[in-house]
């Protein structure tokens, strides 16, 4: 009995046109959108060359320690700016017409005109800042060299010398910086693992269908399942184990999809991921159950209170905007700590970004916690035989 | 009348979907504008940094911390290194600098020491990079010559005291402008949802089989009827326009009663417009409600992520926004950013958002006429 | 003959309506119960207390001798049940939907193999075991409906009006059906509003009104009950009001009408009203055509014990 009932179960999820596509086709489909608008999006924050312009006067070229930093700063593999030399007219329809961030101009001192306030316009100022200050720490030290060999009492003074190796000195990079930061930095994983997160809450819609064939209040397949002599128990285990196994057969598409297909790092633990895997599935699961045994309507209407419960601890978790997970994380932690999909999305994350396994463990017991009640709760509904009104 | 009553009951069934969309797009604006300030004169983009100084009390570090701080945004409220790798990871903070003890001390002896920093990577990390560098290289210059700590110190503030002239020629109030465009790109995915879902909803529960056979069978001039749900349609969809600008007036202020504001509000009609047309197009394709489910998400998702709603077109790969073209939401969040950086609103300047506009129209006609065609196919069909 | 079912004060309320009220009968072995009742009478509701689908406020409900609880397997096994409502799997095909419903009670396969066809030949169904429900026609959907139900050869059937908007050929062929699943020795209890149906098959009726039993007893005890004996309508085209008038002086007259050129005369209990009629009509020289004699019909009987106001 046990197996033909898991048999047919399977055989109706299976069939069932809308349940398949939201377990299965939506999340593929979620995971290409995804695909295409994050693809890019690290890599334009990383810093891009800069397009500016200089004006060409008398002044720039005598002021050789800026023309000697613009040059070097626009040539190599790693330059940071595009120079345009031009007149005042031109670099002005420039600017106007977006085409560069800003333009310097040198007279009697330096003046910088960009069109608004942004990164590109501070790194330019800053560039600016940091070589009138090279400039000045190059003056400083040939002041200070000559008047050394003034006191040495050394008058026939190598002025080229000194300057060359005052300039040497200040343009030589000796700050020694350590970059410790984790290489996986890559947040828009997050995105991923909030679809992984929605596939497995979507679960539910396969629980709560096939629990609801079975509830003699809600449908009248369910009236002829409770007359039936198969103890209700070992029904409803059945049903679930088939839905779960559709589940994860939806979840295993999935995975290999956003693995093969959209390059998703889950990090290099494959037994920890499967287990995150099967106890988020587990905690959707359990959604469905509650769901469908507390709540007395349609289906329809119970599909769409899973699909917005969903969607809502989706949103929580930063599908719609990664920052929204770490909002909700530093202000209202007890928010995602009842938010399955908040547990889901931050297991994947321990995996991939921490090298410790404590925050992780953490996830998998607060899933199974949240899973467990939520069932034991409905077990109350479910126990149920008799109703007051069919 | 009969036909306009009956729509806004059942319309009325599905409140709780309008409110569900409604709520997301104030959620988002709200988070936008949370950043919002304003700001017409130069102001410098700082990275947030964090500082854990090993070195308290040593001179030459508090000065490096204090130098720091005037460049950045400092955020010191994290506790702990997995709140910090957290707040890394999530981008809360861009470059952390972790100055060793007895920093101070070793530089005054002359030596070189490492700093550890973590960083995320980006543009502004790396002009944090650039800030730390910049005061680590005037050190090591300076110490050679210095041999007294505050002689030392003065020279390095001396030299980084000094900042350079800087004009801004734009007289727009570029945070206002960015969240009056975010908020209207992104209020094209709620609009799109909405109108395709509910429409298509509600029109499905008047084409379900039985109740069409009904109506055909009736004394109602079957064109009027028809142009009874049309009309429906449309005064349902003004209504929401109406609504998601109100929303837009709350949040965005003053902007949008000055010319740019219209533009913004004539732009967003067009597209719902457009919408309208679309959601029409797809009630008279299909009309089983579960199906209705999964399109709108498709087509409303797939065309926000396409076309850059959620996330700003200019980040998005150029094949993505070349196919983009074949969408109406593409034409609408152009003109949108075509407003973001516009100088001066006046005819010609409006012209390509103009063009943009006759696009989105061009596209309403194709599925006022894909409509007619499919319907007129059904219609023998039957 | 040992009582199948036995239903003592059976009292059932919801917020409002009072369903069942203080409801008694039994059901013998090998017999087809009929209950009768206009909508929202309590037929469904008794019998979904019987099966323990709902809660009661009073009373005892025993089959087969046991007290019938949600867990009593070994009872619900051999019961059978076709609802009112067609309760199949739209995902499934017409065989795996009576293979499932019969694999809840046969695990065995080759037997249950067995049972399915035999049940699907018994509603003759044998040639659409592939197709979906959605394919079937409203006929078609009740007899596979009604397959779900039997397909395990329940011991005890219940049938909750089960030929509800199907055409005559389906109906007859899901009646004689029912019959056939009685002759192999199931007890059957069967709700219906068709007075005929009930007439053919059943071996008592029970006429149920606001959960109350308003009479019980085999189709010829019924009629027995009704005011009337015999209808006999004449078609005359012409008759003088003094005669109509005398015809209140027959024999066992309970009442007359005249109107279209009909004179419907209804009688009490008697003999040779027929003949004393057309004597007096000859008496009298009036002409007639055609003229009829009927016996009441459970549907006389069922409207005068019930009423006639409209229901729900």
């Amino acid at each position: 009995m046990f197996w033909h009932n898991f048999k047919y179960s399977l055989k109706v999820l299976f069939k069932s046109k809308a349940l398949i596509f939201w377990t299965f086709a939506f999340p593929i489909l979620l995971g290409i959108f995804f695909n295409i608008a994050f693809s890019d999006i690290e890599n334009s924050e990383k810093l891009d060359i800069i397009d500016i312009a200089i004006v060409k006067s008398d002044e720039f070229n005598k002021n050789i320690i800026f023309k000697e930093a613009f040059e070097g700063l626009s040539k190599g593999n790693d330059k940071l700016f595009d120079i345009t030399y031009t007149n005042l007219n031109k670099a002005q329809k420039l600017l106007e017409d977006d085409k560069i961030t800003g333009y310097l101009v040198f007279d009697d001192d330096i003046n910088i005109v960009v069109s608004s306030s942004g990164i590109n316009e501070t790194i330019l100022k800053y560039v600016v800042n940091e070589i009138s200050s090279n400039e000045t720490m190059i003056n400083t030290l040939i002041k200070k060299d000559i008047n050394n060999e003034i006191k040495k009492g050394n008058y026939n003074i190598n002025y080229e010398k000194i300057y060359a190796d005052a300039y040497k000195l200040v343009s030589k990079d000796t700050a020694k910086i350590n970059n410790i930061s984790n290489k996986n930095l890559s947040y828009t994983m997050i995105e991923y693992y909030t679809l992984i997160a929605m596939t497995c809450l979507y679960g539910g819609l396969l629980s709560m269908y096939i629990v609801n064939l079975k509830l003699a209040n809600m449908n009248s397949v369910g009236k002829r399942t409770a007359i039936s002599p198969i103890h209700r128990g070992k029904m409803l285990v059945s049903s679930l184990l088939a839905s779960y196994v559709v589940q994860l057969t939806c979840l295993a598409i999935l995975f290999i999809f956003t693995i093969f297909v959209l390059k998703v790092d889950y990090g290099n633990n494959l037994p920890l991921i499967m287990l995150l895997a099967l106890v988020g599935s587990f905690a959707g699961l359990s959604l469905g159950v509650i769901v469908a045994t507390l709540i007395k309507t349609n289906e329809n209407a119970k599909t769409g209170i899973l699909i917005a419960i969903t969607m809502l601890g989706c949103f929580l978790s930063g599908m719609m905007g990664i920052t929204m997970k770490y909002i909700v994380d530093t202000n209202v932690p007890l928010v995602n700590m009842i938010n399955p999909a908040s547990m889901i999305t931050d297991g994947f994350y321990a995996l991939y970004y921490y090298s410790t396994l404590d925050r992780f463990i953490f996830d998998i017991v607060s899933l199974l916690v949240f899973s467990f009640v939520i069932i034991l709760i409905s077990y109350f509904g479910l126990r149920r035989q008799r109703y007051d009104s069919i | 009348m009969t036909v306009f009553k009956a729509f806004l009951k059942v319309l009325l069934k599905y409140k709780g979907t309008i409110i569900l969309y409604s709520m997301i797009l104030i959620i988002f604006g709200a988070i936008n504008m949370s950043t919002s300030d304003n700001n017409v004169n130069f102001e410098d983009s700082k990275p947030d940094v964090l500082i854990v100084n090993s070195d308290k009390g040593n001179k030459i570090s508090d000065n490096l911390v204090k130098y720091i701080s005037d460049n950045s945004n400092i955020n010191n409220d994290l506790k702990g290194e997995n709140e910090i790798n957290d707040a890394l990871f999530y981008r809360n903070i861009n470059y952390v600098i972790y100055i060793p003890k007895g920093y101070g001390n070793d530089i005054m002896s002359g030596k070189n020491p490492e700093i550890d920093i973590k960083s995320t990577g980006d543009y502004q990390a790396s002009l944090a990079e650039m800030i730390l560098k910049r005061y680590i290289q005037m050190q090591n210059v300076y110490k050679m010559n210095e041999s007294s700590e505050d002689e030392f110190i003065k020279l390095i503030n001396n030299n980084l005291s000094k900042d350079v002239n800087i004009e801004v020629t734009s007289k727009l109030d570029t945070t206002k402008l960015f969240n009056a465009s975010t908020y209207f790109s992104f209020a094209s995915y709620s609009i799109m949802a909405v109108i395709i879902f509910i429409v298509c909803l509600v029109l499905s529960s008047f084409k379900e089989k039985n109740v069409n056979k009904r109506t055909i069978v009736s004394s109602m001039n079957y064109k009027k009827y028809n142009n009874g749900l049309l009309l429906a349609s449309f005064g349902y969809s003004f209504i929401l326009w109406v609504f998601f600008i109100i929303l837009g007036i709350i949040m965005l202020g003053d902007i949008m009663f000055k010319s740019r504001g219209l533009v913004y509000m004539l732009n967003s009609f067009v597209f719902t417009f457009c919408c309208l047309t679309i959601a029409l197009f797809i009630s008279t394709l299909v009309t089983n409600k579960n199906a209705v489910n999964g399109i709108v998400n498709v087509v409303s998702l797939g065309s926000s992520f396409l076309c850059g709603a959620f996330v700003p077109a200019a980040w998005l790969p150029n094949s993505v926004l070349t196919f983009a073209h074949i969408l109406p939401t593409y034409w609408y969040i152009n003109s949108n950013d075509l407003l973001k950086t516009m100088e001066v609103i006046d005819f010609t300047s409006l012209q390509p958002i103009f063009i943009n506009m006759l696009v989105v129209l061009g596209f309403s006609i194709l599925f006022i006429i894909l409509n007619n065609i499919v319907s007129k196919y059904k219609h023998n069909a039957i | 003959m040992k009582n199948v079912i036995e239903v003592k004060n059976l009292t059932k309320e919801y917020k409002k309506l009072k369903a069942v009220d203080d409801l008694s009968f039994e059901v013998k072995e090998g017999e087809i119960l009929g209950l009768l009742g206009p909508n929202g009478s309590g037929k469904s509701t008794t019998i979904n207390c019987i099966l323990s689908l709902l809660n009661f406020q009073n009373g005892s409900i025993k089959i087969f001798g046991k007290v019938m609880k949600p867990d009593s397997y070994d009872l619900k096994r051999q019961i059978g049940v076709v609802f009112q409502e067609v309760a199949v799997f739209e995902e499934l095909t017409v065989y795996d939907n009576v293979d499932y419903f019969c694999g809840l009670y046969i695990s065995d396969k080759k037997t249950r193999e067995k049972y399915v066809n035999e049940a699907l030949e018994l509603v003759g169904l044998l040639d659409y075991k592939k197709f979906y429900p959605k394919q079937l026609s409203g006929g078609l959907l009740r007899r596979l409906n009604i397959a779900c139900g039997t397909s395990h050869k329940p011991k005890l059937i219940f049938l909750d009006e089960p030929t509800v908007a199907v055409d005559p050929q389906s109906r007859n062929n899901i009646l004689e059906g029912i019959k056939k699943l009685r002759d192999n020795g199931a007890s059957i209890v069967y709700t219906t509003h068709y007075m005929e149906e009930v007439e053919i098959l059943c071996d008592r009726i029970i006429i149920l009104d606001k959960g109350k039993i308003l009479a019980s007893g085999t189709a010829s005890d019924l009629k027995e009950l009704s005011d009337i004996d015999e209808k006999i309508t004449v078609e005359i085209e012409k008759i003088d009001e003094a005669i109509l008038n005398q015809i209140s002086n027959l024999n066992n007259i309970d009442d007359y009408t005249f109107e279209m050129n009909i004179l419907t005369v209804k009688y009490k209990k008697g003999k040779n009203n027929l003949g004393g009629l057309i004597n007096f009509l000859k008496k009298n020289n009036v002409t007639y055509n055609k003229i009829f004699s009927e016996r009441p019909t459970l549907n006389d009987v069922f409207l005068s014990l019930t009423g006639k106001g409209l229901r729900d």
